[in-house]
C-alpha cells in the first residue's frame, strides 16, 4: 500500500517527531501535575479559594489553543515561539482536569473515614497524606489521563509556533495538500494518545481495585 | 479517685438558628465509670460527647478532661490520648485490618515491634485472630467484626478515657446484642472511663453505670438506670423511657 | 510598487459592472507579499464594477493551486519558479524567460489555466540572517554555512521544508548536514524567531520588507540553486469569460515592481 510504504521511507523523521511530541507532552503534564495536585490539596483546606481558581482554570480550557498559543508569543521570558512557550499554554491546558480532579476526589472521600481520622489525633497533614491522597488517587490518575489525551491532541496545534513534535508532519502535509504527509503525523499522534490512555487507565484500575 | 474524668459546668452551644445544640448543660463523669448519654439525634449528646475531645468547643461554660480544661489542652494531643468509635466506624480502606488497628500507636511513634505485639493483642481480645483477620482488608469483614476492630483501634494507645458514638447502632439487632455482651465483658476487665451516646434504650440500659437523659439541648436527668426507671424526673424522661421498658433486661 | 498602481490606474477604464454573474473569486498565499498583492487584484477589479470575494492568506501553493484547477479560486498570484519546480515538479531551469514561456505553456495544456504578462519582479527564496552573527561567523553566501553546520538553527514556514526547490533541494545542493533539524512554524513567525535568536537562518522571499526593516543580511545564494520566481498572476479562462474586466486588469503592461 502507497501509504505504507510512504510511512516507511519516512520512519526516521516520523520517530524524531513522534520523540519530540512524546518530550513536549511528558514535560507540559508532569508540570501540570506538579503544580496541579498541590494546589488542589491546597484548595481542599481553602475553600474561598476553590471557586476563583478552578473557574480560571475553566476559563483557560476554553480559550481556543491556537490564540492561547498567539497570545503568549509576544510575552518576554515565558513567551516567544518555540517549545517553552508552548509547554506553558499545554500546562495550562491540562491544569483543569488535573486541579479539578485532585480537588474533587479528596472532597469525595468517605467523611466517616475522615472523621475518625480527625477523632484519633491526626494532624490536618497527616490526614491528607494518611487518608485523603491515597483514598483520593483514583480520581487524580484520572483526572491526569484525561490531561494527558487532551495535550496529545493539542501539542499537535504547538507546530504553527514551532515546537515540534508530530504536528509538524500533518502542517506540512496541508501546506503541500499530501494526505499522506498528514497521515505520517496523525496516526502516531493517535496511537500515542491511545497508548497513553491505556496505560495510565491500567495503573488506574490496578489502583482502585486495592481499595 | 480524686478528680472526675470529665467535668461539664454550664456548657452552651448554638450553630445558629433558633434552637442552641446545648443549653447550660452541666455533668461530671467519675474515673472508671460509664456514662451514657441518652437521647433521639437533636438532643445534645453527640455535640456534648465531641467537646470532649474537642472536635466541637463550646461558647459559653467550661469543659475538664482529665482535670484540665479543654481549651488547655492541644486538641491532638487530647484526641490521641482519648479513644473515639463512631457508628459508621471509618475504618481506613486501603490499609489492613492490623494497620487500622495500629494507627494511633504510629501517630505517637511507637516501634514497629511494639505496634505489632500491641495490634495482636487487641485483635484477639475482640475475639479477631490476629493470623486470621490481620492482613485482611476491612471491605472482607463483616459489619460487627468491622466494628469491633474500630473499638480495638480506640484501644490501641491504651487511652484512659473512652468516646463512643452510637457504635452499634449500624447493625443489626442480633450482633448489636451480642456486641453490647461483649463490650460490657471488655468494659468491666479494662476499667476505663466511657462516654457512650446513643439512642437506643435497652442499650443504654443494659450499659450504663449512670444515664445522662438529654433532651433539645438539655440533661433532664442523670442517675443510675434504676432510678432513672422508677423515678423519672419529668414527663420528658417518663416518655422516653416509656418505650420497651418491660422487656428490658436490667443485667449489670 | 505604487509606480504600478499608478500605470494600472490611469489605465483604468469606468465600465459598466457586469449584470448578476457570481463574484470573482481572488486567493493568496500566506505571506505579506502575497496578500497585498491579492488585495490590490481585488481592489482593481472592484474599481472596475466586479464583485469580488477575497480568499486571501490560504494555507500555501499547493492549496491555491488546487483551488484554482477545482475551480474555487479564479486567479491567484504565482511565482514561476514555484509553478516549475514545486507544482509541476519539472527539473530545474534558470532561464527567466524559458521558464515562463515553459510554464505557461505546460499550464495551458495541463490545467487549461492562463498565466498573465510578469509582473516584473522576481521573488526568489532568500536565506536571512542577523547581521552580527554572520559577521561573526564570517558568513556572505550560503555554502558557507557548510563550515558551521554543526551550531546553525535553520527556520522556516512548513512548505518550504518539503519542497523541492526548499530546504530538502537546498541541502543536498550546497551538501549542507545541519546537526539541529530545521523548526517548521507558521511563516508570520519566521522573523520574530530569527530576531529574538531562537533560530538562526530563515528562508524568506527576497522582497520582503523586513529584511530591511531590521537590517538583516541575504546570503548569495552561490550555487544558483533557486530558479527564477517572476511573479505574475494566473487565472481561470471562465472567470475571464464570465467577467472580462478580469482580462483588463491582467493584461497590464510589466510595471517593475521593486
Amino acid at each position: 500500500m502507497e501509504l505504507l510504504q510512504f510511512l516507511l521511507e519516512r520512519r526516521d523523521e516520523i520517530l524524531d517527531k513522534s520523540l519530540e511530541h512524546l518530550l513536549l507532552v511528558g514535560v507540559s503534564t508532569g508540570i501540570a501535575v506538579l503544580v496541579g495536585v498541590p494546589l488542589g490539596m491546597l484548595l481542599t483546606r481553602r475553600e474561598k479559594l476553590a471557586s476563583p481558581i478552578l473557574g480560571f482554570a475553566s476559563v483557560m480550557q476554553t480559550v481556543p489553543s491556537l490564540a492561547l498559543f498567539g497570545f503568549l508569543i509576544p510575552i518576554p521570558f515565558i513567551g516567544g515561539i518555540g517549545m517553552k512557550s508552548a509547554t506553558i499554554a499545554l500546562v495550562l491546558y491540562a491544569l483543569l482536569p488535573i486541579l479539578r480532579n485532585t480537588y474533587t476526589g479528596i472532597q469525595s472521600v468517605d467523611p466517616a473515614v475522615v472523621e475518625a481520622g480527625r477523632g484519633m489525633g491526626m494532624t490536618d497533614l497527616e490526614r491528607l497524606w494518611l487518608i485523603e491522597v491515597p483514598l483520593a488517587v483514583p480520581t487524580i490518575l484520572a483526572g491526569v489521563r484525561i490531561a494527558t489525551v487532551l495535550t496529545v491532541g493539542l501539542t499537535t496545534i504547538a507546530a504553527a509556533i514551532g515546537a515540534g513534535g508530530l504536528g509538524d508532519l500533518i502542517f506540512r502535509g496541508l501546506s503541500m495538500v499530501d494526505n499522506r504527509l498528514i497521515l505520517a503525523g496523525a496516526i502516531p499522534a493517535a496511537a500515542l494518545a491511545i497508548a497513553l490512555d491505556a496505560v495510565l487507565g491500567l495503573i488506574e484500575k490496578r489502583l482502585s481495585s486495592k481499595l | 479517685m480524686g478528680d472526675p474524668a470529665v467535668a461539664f459546668r454550664g456548657v452552651s452551644k448554638s450553630y445558629g438558628g433558633d434552637k442552641p445544640a446545648l443549653r447550660k448543660v452541666s455533668f461530671t463523669v467519675a474515673r472508671g465509670e460509664t456514662l451514657v448519654l441518652l437521647g433521639s439525634s437533636g438532643s445534645g449528646n453527640t455535640t456534648t460527647l465531641k467537646m470532649i475531645n474537642r472536635l466541637v468547643d463550646p461558647d459559653e461554660g467550661e469543659i475538664e478532661v482529665e482535670g484540665r480544661a479543654s481549651r488547655a489542652w492541644d486538641p491532638i494531643e487530647l484526641r490521641r490520648r482519648t479513644g473515639y468509635v463512631i457508628q459508621d466506624i471509618g475504618l481506613l480502606p486501603h490499609l489492613s485490618v492490623g494497620d487500622n488497628v495500629g494507627l494511633v500507636p504510629r501517630l505517637l511513634g511507637w516501634s514497629e515491634k511494639d505496634r505489632g505485639a500491641r495490634i495482636r493483642e487487641l485483635l484477639t481480645l475482640v475475639s479477631l485472630p490476629p493470623e486470621e483477620f490481620g492482613g485482611k482488608r476491612p471491605s472482607e469483614l463483616s459489619g460487627g467484626q468491622r466494628q469491633r476492630v474500630g473499638v480495638a483501634r480506640a484501644l490501641a494507645a491504651d487511652p484512659p478515657l473512652l468516646l463512643m458514638d452510637e457504635p452499634f447502632g449500624a447493625l443489626d439487632p442480633v450482633n448489636r446484642r451480642r456486641l453490647q455482651e461483649e463490650f460490657q465483658a471488655l468494659r468491666d476487665r479494662l476499667g476505663k472511663t466511657i462516654v457512650f451516646v446513643t439512642h437506643d434504650v435497652p442499650e443504654a440500659l443494659r450499659l450504663a453505670h449512670r444515664i445522662g437523659v438529654m433532651h433539645e439541648g438539655r440533661l433532664l436527668q442523670l442517675g443510675p438506670p434504676g432510678e432513672i426507671l422508677d423515678h423519672p424526673a419529668n414527663d420528658f424522661v417518663r416518655e422516653i423511657v416509656q418505650l420497651d421498658t418491660r422487656e428490658t433486661v436490667l443485667g449489670r | 510598487m505604487r509606480r504600478v498602481i499608478l500605470a494600472l490606474v490611469t489605465l483604468g477604464v469606468c465600465s459598466c459592472s457586469g449584470s448578476g454573474s457570481r463574484p470573482i473569486v481572488v486567493g493568496s498565499k500566506n505571506f505579506t507579499e502575497q496578500i497585498i498583492l491579492g488585495e490590490l487584484l481585488a481592489q482593481l477589479l472592484e474599481a472596475r464594477g466586479v464583485d469580488v470575494d477575497r480568499r486571501l492568506n490560504l494555507g500555501g501553493s499547493f492549496i491555491c493551486h488546487q483551488a484554482l484547477v477545482s475551480g474555487s479560486l479564479d486567479v491567484y498570484i504565482e511565482y514561476t519558479g514555484t509553478a516549475l519546480t514545486a507544482i509541476l515538479k519539472e527539473p530545474f531551469q534558470y532561464d527567466a524567460k524559458e521558464v515562463y514561456e515553459h510554464v505557461r505553456r505546460v499550464y495551458r495544456e495541463k490545467f487549461g489555466l492562463e498565466w498573465s504578462a510578469p509582473l516584473g519582479f522576481n521573488n526568489t527564496f532568500a536565506l536571512v540572517m542577523r547581521p552580527a552573527q554572520a559577521e561573526e561567523l564570517g558568513i556572505r553566501r550560503i555554502s558557507d554555512l557548510k563550515a558551521h553546520e554543526a551550531t546553525i538553527r535553520p527556520g522556516s514556514g512548513h512548505e518550504y521544508l518539503e519542497r523541492e526547490d526548499g530546504h530538502r533541494g537546498l541541502t543536498k545542493a550546497y551538501g549542507l548536514e545541519f546537526a539541529h533539524p530545521a523548526r517548521g512554524m507558521e511563516l508570520g513567525l519566521i522573523y520574530q524567531a530569527l530576531v529574538e535568536g531562537q533560530v538562526d537562518v530563515i528562508a524568506a522571499n527576497s522582497t520582503d520588507g523586513l529584511i530591511e526593516k531590521f537590517g538583516l543580511v541575504v546570503l548569495e545564494d552561490d550555487r544558483h540553486f533557486f530558479p527564477p520566481y517572476y511573479a505574475a498572476a494566473v487565472s481561470r479562462p471562465d472567470a475571464v469569460e464570465r467577467r472580462p474586466e478580469l482580462a483588463d486588469v491582467l493584461s497590464e503592461p510589466e510595471g517593475s515592481l521593486d
